[in-house]
């Protein structure tokens, strides 16, 4: 017995010094096995690799991030970002994902957004059984509702359903088809319509057809969500032997390099109502009409996509906002704010580009260092972006003080306010952005002064002038630099003949 | 023998929760000094200029700093010059890493609440608390700044707190 004392007391020893790994059921097809979990910030986090092996997949880190691959599809996520990515679709997850000795753990959320989405699968977390499961999916019906709409030249189809589900569009001759993949309740089987460019819906099984009246008849299609909505904007096409895919992805219709989707971010919104002006206007008021009208301009003068992160008084997440312009291929983010300060008297419009860099001399040598190479930004490559996270920003740099330079001379050229240049701030909201992103401030609206201006119809449509004119300017500009082709289609002199 | 090894396992599990003081000589390790600090505040160039103040402060760093931070949210002792953060906000610790990092918490009920504020307002305001550190203390190279305990995104939608700061010369008055 007296020989074993040394032997217990190493163990009891090992015991209180040592943590053995917390492990949780993992309820597979296959069978239970077990896996390891952590917890962060509240969360219970799940070892990705070990999940994804027991369903035959593997895990890799790939530089800040890493990559799921299973059945030939592949996930990217990584720890500064709640987004996961798989293809043009955006993973959400309650809280990013942590990396402990290298190893990556994440919220079941991510396996239900993998997994749902690429494998038809359900995912499940009990947390009094500690049970993860994931099984087939067991698809519930979804209700299914059409409206078609004929609005300023463009036939609008909203598709609105019950729950949100995954879909393709698939595109034929003189017709487009959503291929959903749940079971739907179709509201008839067949139904024309007195449009110019669409002739009839058909459902049939989880298709809904969609006949064109021509062929040169094209659409943008997108999704919106709360209630969940396809959206299809049919609209003329130019004629010539364009060669459409024949699947589309539902996010970009437009492969060409070049400035083509632009995101708009009226700043603030629900309960965060920005700064208050001394006669109560609110930001996140004067951001969101001057953006829902700023948006309207940007698409009839730069025959450009626009896509606003809000077009109500919603509450939107700061890193939801640069994963929305990342879901839609963004080529240019701008964020719209108005400013405040104590100090009285305080006036005049600037322009943020991202400083992420000990200091923003810093940034601003790596910056000229990038213009001296004259490179552009960098192209899309391989078949997903895996550069979502945190730091995406920093390649964009050069280009985004470019757009931001653009932006800050419009607005002293035609609004006359003071001139308060462009600078760099650590904005959360530029952070994370993959493409050229700018945060203008318009005007102090802590200023009584400036407050005023923000209110009048004169003021505002100067402003929207001076931003559509920067963008064009910026398209032009980064356009003719990387040898695209294109007739220009808003300059500065064109925009000052005209008038804007 | 049993008992014996009961008492075994208690003296082994007593020694791993044992922990050595901090400083044997409170005393000496935080002398008291007079020391003239730089308070960062707004001027009216919309900058941070410093404003001298004399503070009696323990000669540990990790002590003053939290003391020199009080002493910046009291406000400038010019009237004319306004206060950058809310006025209820308050220093819950404040601490110094020794890779040069300094942690401050700050809490009260508008920035718990969320803090209506513009851009500008709001990086005089963090910038005001990074340069303070920074320039009192050469050990802190750069500050992460804290609500009530937690890491935070912004503290009124704008400036990211997921990242320690460094001092931006752009912001401070030459």
């Amino acid at each position: 017995m007296k020989r074993l004392l040394p032997l217990l007391i190493l163990a009891a020893a090992s015991i209180l010094s040592a943590q053995a790994p917390i492990q949780v059921t993992l309820r597979i097809p296959g069978g239970d096995r077990r896996v390891t979990i952590t917890q962060a910030g509240g969360q219970i986090l799940f070892a990705a690799d070990e999940v994804i092996a027991a369903l035959g997949g593997t895990v890799t880190p790939d530089g800040t991030g890493f990559k799921a691959t299973l059945n030939n599809s592949l996930a990217a996520f990584g720890p500064d970002s709640r987004f996961g990515v798989i293809r043009d679709e955006l993973i959400e997850m309650p809280a990013p994902p942590v990396v402990v000795d290298g190893r990556p753990y994440v919220p079941w959320q991510f396996f239900q957004g993998f997994l749902g989405k690429t494998a038809d699968m359900d995912v499940a977390w009990d947390p009094a059984a500690r049970v993860l499961t994931i099984r087939p999916a067991q698809h519930t019906i979804i209700g299914v509702q059409l409206s078609v709409a004929n609005v300023q030249g463009i036939s609008k189809v909203v598709v609105g359903l019950t729950a949100s589900t995954d879909y393709t569009i698939l595109k034929d001759k003189g017709a487009y088809t959503i291929r959903f993949k749940t079971p739907i309740r179709a509201p008839f089987a067949e139904q024309s319509y007195d449009d110019p460019y669409v002739s009839k819906a058909t459902f049939a099984g989880s298709d809904l057809r969609l006949d064109l009246k021509a062929v040169d008849v094209g659409a943008d299609a997108y999704k919106l969500e709360n209630p969940f909505r396809i959206v299809l904007d049919f609209h003329k096409v130019a004629p010539g032997p364009t060669t459409l895919p024949a699947f589309t992805t539902p996010l970009r219709p437009v492969e060409a390099p070049g400035i083509h989707t632009i995101v708009i971010d009226p700043g603030h919104g629900g309960k965060e109502v920005g700064a208050i002006g001394p006669d109560g206007l609110m930001e996140k008021d004067a951001t969101l009409s001057l953006c829902r009208r700023l948006a309207d301009n940007l698409e009839n003068k730069l025959k450009t996509r626009v896509i606003l992160t809000r077009t109500d008084d919603s509450l939107v997440p700061l890193d939801q906002r640069t994963a929305i312009a990342n879901q839609y291929h963004a080529d240019l983010f701008l964020s719209v704010h108005m400013n405040a300060a104590v100090v009285k008297g305080a006036h005049g419009s600037e322009t943020y580009f991202l400083s992420l860099e000990a200091s923003d001399e810093l940034a601003r040598k790596a910056a000229e260092l990038e213009n001296a190479a004259a490179k552009p930004a960098p192209a899309e490559s391989g078949d997903l972006k895996l550069i979502l996270w945190d730091l995406a920003q920093q390649s964009y740099l050069n280009e985004s003080s470019r757009f931001a330079q653009a932006v800050q001379e419009e607005m002293n050229r035609a609004t006359h306010v003071q001139n308060r240049g462009v600078k760099q701030a650590p904005f959360k909201v530029l952070i994370g952005a993959t493409m050229p992103a700018a945060l203008v401030e318009v005007a102090f609206i802590t200023n009584p002064d400036e407050e005023a201006k923000l209110k009048s119809e004169d003021f505002q449509k100067t402003v929207i002038d001076a931003l559509t004119t920067a963008v064009g300017r910026y398209k032009t500009d980064y356009e003719t630099r990387i040898g695209v082709i294109r007739a220009p289609v808003t300059t500065t002199s064109e925009a000052k003949r005209s008038g804007t | 023998m049993r008992r014996a090894v009961v008492a075994a396992l208690v003296i082994v599990a007593a020694s791993c929760r044992r922990q050595q003081p901090l400083t044997r000589n409170l005393n000496v390790e935080n002398k008291v000094a007079m020391r003239t600090v730089s308070l960062y505040y707004e001027s009216p160039d919309l900058l941070l200029a410093p404003e001298r103040r004399d503070l009696p402060l323990p000669e540990n760093p990790a002590g003053a700093l939290d003391l020199v931070l009080r002493e910046l949210l009291k406000g400038s002792a010019n009237a004319a010059v306004p206060r950058l953060l809310p006025g209820d906000t308050v220093v819950r610790a404040a601490y110094l890493l020794p890779d040069g990092t300094a942690f401050v918490d700050l809490g009260g009920p508008t920035l718990t609440q969320g803090w209506a504020t513009g851009s500008h307002q709001e990086l005089m305001a963090i910038y005001s608390v990074v340069q303070t550190v920074t320039s009192n203390f050469p050990e802190a190279k750069r500050v992460r700044v804290l609500v009530n305990g937690e890491p935070a995104e912004t503290l009124g939608g704008h400036v990211s707190l997921s990242r320690a700061l460094a001092p931006m010369p752009s912001v401070v008055a030459r």
